[in-house]
């Protein structure tokens, strides 16, 4: 028989155990609830740490298959401080292979830190070299760094990749999810006493390499139009210059300058002199200002050659006909204010057509009159102008449209030849390739398709279309008239022997006015009866002579004879028809 | 007074089902969690995702034959004396024992770092240190039984210290914490079986007060120094990966099966490290339900070894009853990060084969004595007649 006192013992003892497993239901209460939120945050920290393998970022082509973004194989350097055996000549041999200061070196490796990054993007022939020492507690890493072949070229619509590898701006941002991959991972085992498990393979998770990007771009093209817009950023000592050359049929895009551009493998360096220390703030908004893509992203008046869009509402609507007469004294009557036509003697006598070919903005102002400020809106819309492009490169502006309840006279004449609203270049791109292109309204893009790495998932990207957005009728009498306009009219810069070209010139003042400062522009497409490339090129400030038709047609005309035979355009007999 | 024949084995009302029940269940869902805890790494290693639930499951089928076999032959033919003058069963198989683990430790097999396990050839390993477990409690029991008087001065204790200290130091040397835990269960026998406490006070407050001071003064283990620094030691990786996944449980936990850090994070996820993963998938309620189920276990034993006419027999469940407690409380502390971590298998729960049958052994013992509850109680029955 089990005597008393050892009974009492015995309970005793039990009741010393239930309250140990009290107070540990107590300490697990506290971790799994009170400590939940610290700990999820470390858990995420943890996932983090583990040394992650990062996928290969997809390759973007151009539509040649020229590689315009590729990955050159990187290392990171680090050390693991318990496991190093040999510090000093683990420091000797860091400093010399890396040409870092022994001290800065010696201050890493001798950190009590479970793992200490010495430096990254090291060459992988470095770190090659590194690995051949053999050195314990010396980590290499093998990584990819964002190489982009061509430097410079469409430097913003390509875009560059940050220190994790993600798209900063251009395609690369748009197409994150695309060419990005997914990251593997390596986890090294340790157990409980914190030994490091033999013959435990260390854990990894395979890195999957993103998906490549095939684009529109044509690299000859791109390079003929980015020579050609620093050729004129030059020449007129202008701000900049921007050029896009767009399929008009499905709007694949050839070619987008944004001059002055870039270094893409330098993406933080600044293109300009600067005097000086930069504060952060400053050089943050100048590297700003250098990686904006001012084709999509600033509107601005587009003067005469809006005149396209409202000769094709004009035409839509009924108003006017090829033959409509028409009168300018120049200058005209509107409320009670008089508007000049940049002829200050007058036209004259003159039909729809000759009214294009001029420029002559009485006639618009009579154009815009009779159609109406409803009739214009309607195509307007139809045209895009009141909607974003839908283009696949972020940071596109918004058109700044009056209201239609709030334009009034003043205003539906001033609409009617560019001017009192603004507009990216893409759109007006869009708008006339929609009026030359038989009336469908197409989305500008760079994207094709994008293919797995395997090459065995491949997907072609598809766009939205509009058809009809104006008639055949009206699309044949524009083209036609554009390309009297380049034949005998404002445009005549842009005339290329063997070429039947349509097009339309601008200049327009920028605000404030009387300030002299203008942007020079011109859309012109080729072949004029059946369009296959437009472009529009815009001098933005440019010194001396400011009229588009002088300084901006002799860009795509130059353009075209380069790239016209390049895309095999062939050669025909040309309408010179001085009527 | 009517005369119970010792022949009729006591009687079968009084064995105890409550125990067999919870014993049989605990061990089922440790072969649930080992499964869901080790199927993604045995899938990987050995590409067979059920490697360790067979593994155990023949583990306890085997212990449970070896349990209920063993409930049925009286325990007291451990104390059947031998031919040699004093001796009984109880020091034959402790002696036993302690002749494994000096083989074990110069012809054992070395397991991460450590010589723990004998091979048994195409059968596999076995860790002797579970066996020597239960020879200790077998062995105490017996000292104790024979020499009750002598604990009550400080001498019986040091005595009976005297008797276990070869086991302590063999097992010691490769296997701290299991050395700790059969210091324990001497230690929580004696303290039961005497008549006098104030030398165990003094005892457990002289060990606790030297724990303190050594962990202050400085001198750091490294094991200490991993304890302290477990969010950046690198050597604190499990036991930092079981937090994450404690955390992760929160109130009901992420469901069975659903455990993040058992894919890789949580090295040997199957093994001391189970009850990290059974907070995880069922929660704070999930894993205060396994403790509370290993609470009733020992209450079942307690109620047994109070009950029990036999000081021998009581003195088995004490020991018995020590050795799923402390390893219950050792492993949740660990894996809290509340001790320094030391390895610790969750009884009857954690992956483990020996641990597993030799643990099932002893609950065999402790049910075959529930039976001779009965046969007292009976005989109680007749006196008062």
């Amino acid at each position: 028989m089990m005597k008393t006192h050892s009974r009492r013992s015995l309970l005793l003892v039990n009741a010393v155990i239930f309250l140990l497993l009290l107070v540990l239901i107590g300490r697990l209460a506290y971790l799994m609830i009170g400590r939940a939120d610290y700990y999820s945050q470390k858990i995420q920290d943890m996932h983090e740490r583990e040394r992650s393998i990062k996928a290969e970022r997809g390759i973007i082509y151009d539509r040649n298959g020229n590689i315009l973004a590729s990955n050159r194989p990187v290392c990171t350097i680090s050390v693991i401080y318990s496991q190093m055996t040999d510090r000093e000549q683990v420091i000797q041999v860091l400093s010399d292979e890396l040409g870092l200061g022994e001290e800065e070196v010696r201050k890493k490796v001798e950190k009590v830190s479970s793992r200490e990054k010495i430096k990254s993007n090291v060459d992988k022939e470095i770190g090659d070299r590194i690995r051949e020492y053999g050195l314990d507690g010396v980590m290499i890493d093998e990584d990819y760094k964002r190489y982009y072949p061509y430097g410079e070229l469409a430097s913003k619509v390509l875009g560059f990749t940050g220190a994790d590898n993600q798209g900063i701006i251009g395609l690369e941002v748009y197409y994150e999810s695309t060419l990005k991959g997914t990251d593997g991972k390596i986890l090294t085992l340790t157990n409980a006493k914190g030994i490091e498990m033999e013959n435990e393979a260390e854990n990894r998770i395979e890195p999957a390499a993103g998906a490549s990007l095939y684009t529109s771009l044509d690299v000859n093209i791109q390079e003929y139009v980015q020579q050609a817009c620093e050729k004129a950023l030059e020449a007129k000592n202008a701000k900049r210059v921007g050029m896009i050359v767009m399929n008009p049929q499905n709007g694949e895009i050839y070619a987008m300058a944004n001059v002055p551009e870039f270094d893409l493998n330098e993406p933080y360096t600044l293109n300009i002199e600067t005097e000086g220390e930069l504060t952060q703030e400053k050089k943050t908004e100048l590297l700003n200002t250098m990686w904006r893509n001012f084709c999509i992203s600033d509107t601005y008046e587009p003067g005469s050659a809006f005149k396209i869009v409202t000769a094709a509402s004009a035409l839509e609507a009924g108003t006017v006909t090829r033959n409509s007469q028409f009168y300018c004294p120049g200058y005209k009557n509107v409320e009670d204010r008089i508007i000049h036509c940049h002829n200050r003697s007058g036209h004259g006598a003159e039909t729809f057509v000759d009214g294009i070919k001029n420029s002559c903005n009485p006639v618009f102002m009579e154009i815009g009159e009779r159609t109406g400020i409803k009739n214009l809106y309607q195509t307007f819309r139809k045209l895009g102008l009141f909607s974003k492009t839908g283009i696949d490169v972020p940071g596109e502006s918004s058109s700044i449209m009056h209201k239609e309840e709030n334009v009034g006279a003043v205003e539906l004449a001033t609409i009617s030849f560019g001017q009192s609203f603004q507009i990216t270049p893409m759109q007006l791109l869009t708008a006339v390739s929609t009026v030359i292109n038989g009336g469908t309204k197409i989305t500008p893009h760079f994207g094709v398709r994008t293919v797995s790495a395997d090459g065995e998932n491949i997907r072609v990207l598809s766009y939205k279309e509009e058809k009809n957005c104006v008639s055949k009728e009206t699309s044949e009498t524009m083209k036609d008239v554009l390309e009297q306009v380049v034949a005998s009219g404002s445009g005549n810069k842009a005339y290329l022997e063997g070429f039947r070209i349509g097009g339309k010139t601008a200049t327009s003042e920028k605000l404030p006015r009387k300030s002299g400062k203008y942007i020079a522009s011109f859309v012109g497409f080729a072949p004029a009866d059946n369009p296959e490339v437009i472009a529009i090129v815009m001098i933005d400030e440019p010194e001396g002579t400011y009229y588009g038709g002088t300084i901006a047609t002799p860009v795509v005309s130059e353009v075209y004879a380069n790239i016209l035979p390049y895309l095999g355009i062939k050669k025909q007999e040309t309408k010179v028809a001085f009527d | 007074m009517a005369k119970v024949g010792r022949e009729k084995e006591g009687t079968w009302e009084s064995y105890d089902y409550s125990l067999l029940f919870l014993t049989i269940f605990l061990a089922c869902f440790g072969l649930v969690m080992i499964y869901s805890s080790s199927s993604y790494i045995a899938e990987i290693k050995y590409k067979d995702a059920a490697y360790f639930l067979k593994r155990q499951g023949i583990a306890i089928v085997l212990g449970s034959i070896a349990m209920l076999v063993i409930s049925r032959v009286d325990y007291r033919v451990f104390l059947k004396p031998l031919p040699w003058k004093g001796i009984n069963l109880t020091a034959v198989f402790y002696v036993f024992a302690l002749l494994l683990q000096l083989y074990t430790l110069f012809f054992g097999i070395k397991i991460n770092e450590a010589r723990r396990w004998i091979s048994l050839g195409p059968l596999g390993t076995i860790q002797p240190s579970e066996l020597t477990k239960v020879a200790v409690i077998l062995f105490v029991a017996d000292l104790i039984y024979k020499r009750a008087k002598i604990l009550e001065r400080m001498r019986g204790f040091v005595y009976i210290i005297l008797f276990v200290s070869p086991a302590i130091a063999l097992i010691g040397k490769e296997n701290m914490s299991t050395a700790l835990v059969i210091m324990g269960i001497t230690f929580v026998m004696c303290f039961v079986a005497s008549r006098k406490k104030a030398y165990f006070f003094g005892c457990a407050g002289a060990a606790v007060g030297g724990i303190i001071a050594i962990i202050n003064s400085g001198w750091r283990s490294k094991r200490v120094e991993i304890w302290r620094n477990v969010e950046t030691s690198e050597k604190a990786f499990q036991i930092r990966q079981g937090l994450y996944a404690i955390a992760s449980g929160g109130l009901f936990g992420t469901g069975l099966g659903e455990s993040m850090q058992k894919l890789g994070f949580i090295p040997e996820a199957y093994n001391d490290m189970i009850f990290t993963v059974i907070c995880e998938e069922l929660g704070l309620v999930g894993a205060s339900a396994v403790i509370l189920l290993f609470l009733l276990l020992i209450l079942r034993i307690f109620k047994i070894a109070i009950n029990t006419n036999d000081l021998f027999g009581a003195m088995i469940c004490t020991g018995v009853m020590a050795h799923i407690s402390i390893q219950v409380i050792m492993n949740v502390l660990v894996v809290t990060n509340s001790i320094p971590s030391t390895g610790i298998p969750l009884p009857l729960i954690s992956y483990g084969g020996s641990s597993v049958i030799f643990l099932l052994m002893e609950m065999g013992i402790v049910l075959n004595i529930s039976r001779n509850v009965g046969r007292s109680q009976m005989a109680a029955l007749n006196r008062n007649r």
